[in-house]
């Protein structure tokens, strides 16, 4: 078999899609919010076309200033509906993102002559147009797929925020009190940690669509917490089964010649459900944990 | 009866806590002197674990202040410690028992930098006092109730505070480690440490408190041991709990301790 490009270029991408999802994914789901970011991927939907409107593109800035914003508004109002009107957590994010989406959908159509977008680009995506979608510099030169250098850029920054924020997260991931008490500002790397979720989905959309980009935040983490009770190793496994996806995911595509991005939430299904199913048969398997299991002394 | 101490480690003026619209500590008033083993005492729903999070700032205070070491409480977080409910986080969170002791050393690294040796080293001496030195490298998922409290002591204890505040840190553990616990706790005290602890079991608390606060939705006493511990008070506390009440006054007997001779 000779080397595809194209195939290697949807790969490569798809690969630094999941890997950004994941990482930002283990934190939302150590701190019960895996939810949360599936809210915020259909919530940003206002904030793209109002961006889009405004910037003409959807290679602007305003794209991603205006996902960013509404990600965050996503998340105030969630927090709020909980805590200040004492509505429950399920049901707050249910009203919110629901509500949210809606308003993108009408402002899609009231400027649907003026705006290149539609909702099944943002639902779904197509990252099988990769290749063809090339960024041309202003001299006409062109330098390899856009999406693939907004994929990279997206991981640096992800892969930068969690490695200088790793303490503080972990911390109010695992006790956010705690973490008060101490004095670190926990609600403001709450909401850095919104942030990054929603400019990661926006990043993400053209390719793989808001619906699929939740499914990477959720699955690869949910599949490596099964297998590991050690943080390090959760991101790492986390990492690992996100290029599987991937490549899983592009070669069963091919096979059955259909939707990549739906191939590879299919692939990252399975792998979990194979996990959640062994682990039930024999439950005390597991690797990456320093100690094996044994009674305690006392 | 309430007695006020000058230039107390902890202030308390006229503390009004509510959630939704109902309050749930009413006009608290008192003083606390320093290097003292401090219980606070009061049945369940009294306002205990509400009045050490409104110390913290972990609830929104309706009316009242606090000071602490004379000062508000941002001034002086550093040397502040907290030792929540166990059952307050999920232990099923992905950390090794090293890493929540080292928790207890993020307040003074400062943010984006990382833990090192000494912060490492401060964790072990920690782990080694409350006797989980064996325990540094296990998952904390795989811990049992007791050791789970002692790890979040350990995380206390490597804050190197000034003042501890401590809510229930014996539900849950057995004689043996509270006996262990409440010896380390005097160790603390004796070295001028000021050590407030939430706690439900009024025997083990005659034996180990210098001080006790009764709480009850209000503040029913404080001050040193022999003299609030009395039937009265103890009956203010708990009220028309009578199966209780019978049981203290055995204890009192047990003990062979009568506050009314006092």
């Amino acid at each position: 078999m000779s080397f595809d490009q194209n195939a290697f270029l949807i790969i490569f991408t798809a690969s630094l899609i999941s890997i950004s999802c994941g990482l930002l994914g283990v934190f939302m789901m150590l701190r019960k919010m895996s939810m949360t970011g599936d809210a915020i991927s259909h919530a940003v939907l206002p904030g793209i076309v109002i961006g889009f409107f405004v910037s003409g593109s959807q290679r602007g800035l305003e794209v991603i200033i205006g996902a960013g914003i509404l990600g965050i508004l996503a998340t105030l109002i969630i927090n709020w509906l909980k805590n200040k009107a004492k509505v429950q957590l399920d049901a707050s994010i249910g009203i919110t993102f629901t509500l949210l989406f809606a308003i993108g959908i009408i402002l899609i159509n009231m400027l649907a002559y003026k705006v290149d977008l539609d909702q099944e680009c943002v639902l779904y995506g197509e990252i099988a147009y990769l290749p063809i979608d090339l960024w041309i510099t202003d001299a006409g030169f062109s330098m390899g797929p856009r999406i693939t250098y907004l994929a990279v850029l997206n991981l640096l920054l992800v892969a930068a925020f969690i490695f200088l924020l790793y303490k503080e997260l972990t911390l109010t991931s695992f006790d956010e009190n705690f973490g008060l008490v101490i004095g670190l500002p926990a609600g403001a790397i709450n909401l850095a940690l919104m942030s990054m979720v929603s400019y990661t989905t926006v990043s993400s959309f053209e390719a793989v669509g808001a619906i699929l980009v939740v499914a990477l935040l959720v699955v690869p983490p949910a599949t490596a917490f099964l297998w590991t009770k050690k943080l390090t190793s959760l991101i790492k496994l986390t990492c690992g089964l996100g290029i599987f996806i991937a490549i899983a995911g592009y070669y069963m595509a091919y096979l059955v010649d259909s939707s990549i991005a739906g191939m590879m939430v299919a692939v990252g299904g399975v792998v979990f459900l194979g996990s959640a199913l062994f682990k039930s048969i024999k439950p005390n398997s597991i690797f990456g944990t320093s100690t094996s299991i044994k009674p305690l002394e006392n | 009866m309430i007695i006020n101490v000058d230039s107390p480690v902890l202030e308390i003026h006229d503390l009004t806590v509510s959630y939704d619209q109902s309050p749930v500590l009413w006009n608290v008033d008192l003083s606390l002197p320093p290097g003292k083993l401090i219980g606070i005492l009061g049945p369940n729903g009294a306002g205990k674990s509400t009045l050490i999070k409104a110390i913290m700032s972990l609830v929104p205070v309706t009316g009242g202040y606090v000071k602490i070491f004379d000062r508000e409480l941002n001034d002086v977080r550093s040397r502040i410690s907290y030792v929540p409910q166990r059952e307050s986080v999920d232990w099923n969170f992905p950390a090794s028992v090293l890493d929540v002791v080292m928790m207890g050393t993020y307040g003074k690294i400062g943010l984006f930098r990382r833990p090192g040796k000494k912060e490492k080293k401060i964790a072990m001496d920690c782990l080694e006092k409350v006797g989980m030195q064996s325990f540094v490298d296990r998952q904390i998922s795989e811990l049992s109730g007791g050791q789970q409290q002692r790890v979040f002591i350990a995380r206390a204890l490597a804050q190197e505070a000034d003042l501890y505040l401590m809510d229930e840190p014996f539900a849950g553990v057995d004689m043996a480690t509270e006996t262990a616990i409440f010896q380390l706790l005097q160790e603390m005290t004796a070295a001028g440490k000021t050590v407030i602890v939430v706690h439900h079991d009024i025997h083990s608390a005659m034996n180990y408190f210098d001080w006790i606060i009764m709480l009850n939705l209000h503040l029913v006493a404080s001050g040193p041991k022999s003299e609030v511990v009395t039937e009265e008070l103890l009956r203010k506390t708990y009220g028309g709990k009578l199966n209780l009440l019978t049981k203290v006054t055995d204890i009192i007997r047990q003990k062979d301790f009568n506050p009314l001779k006092n």
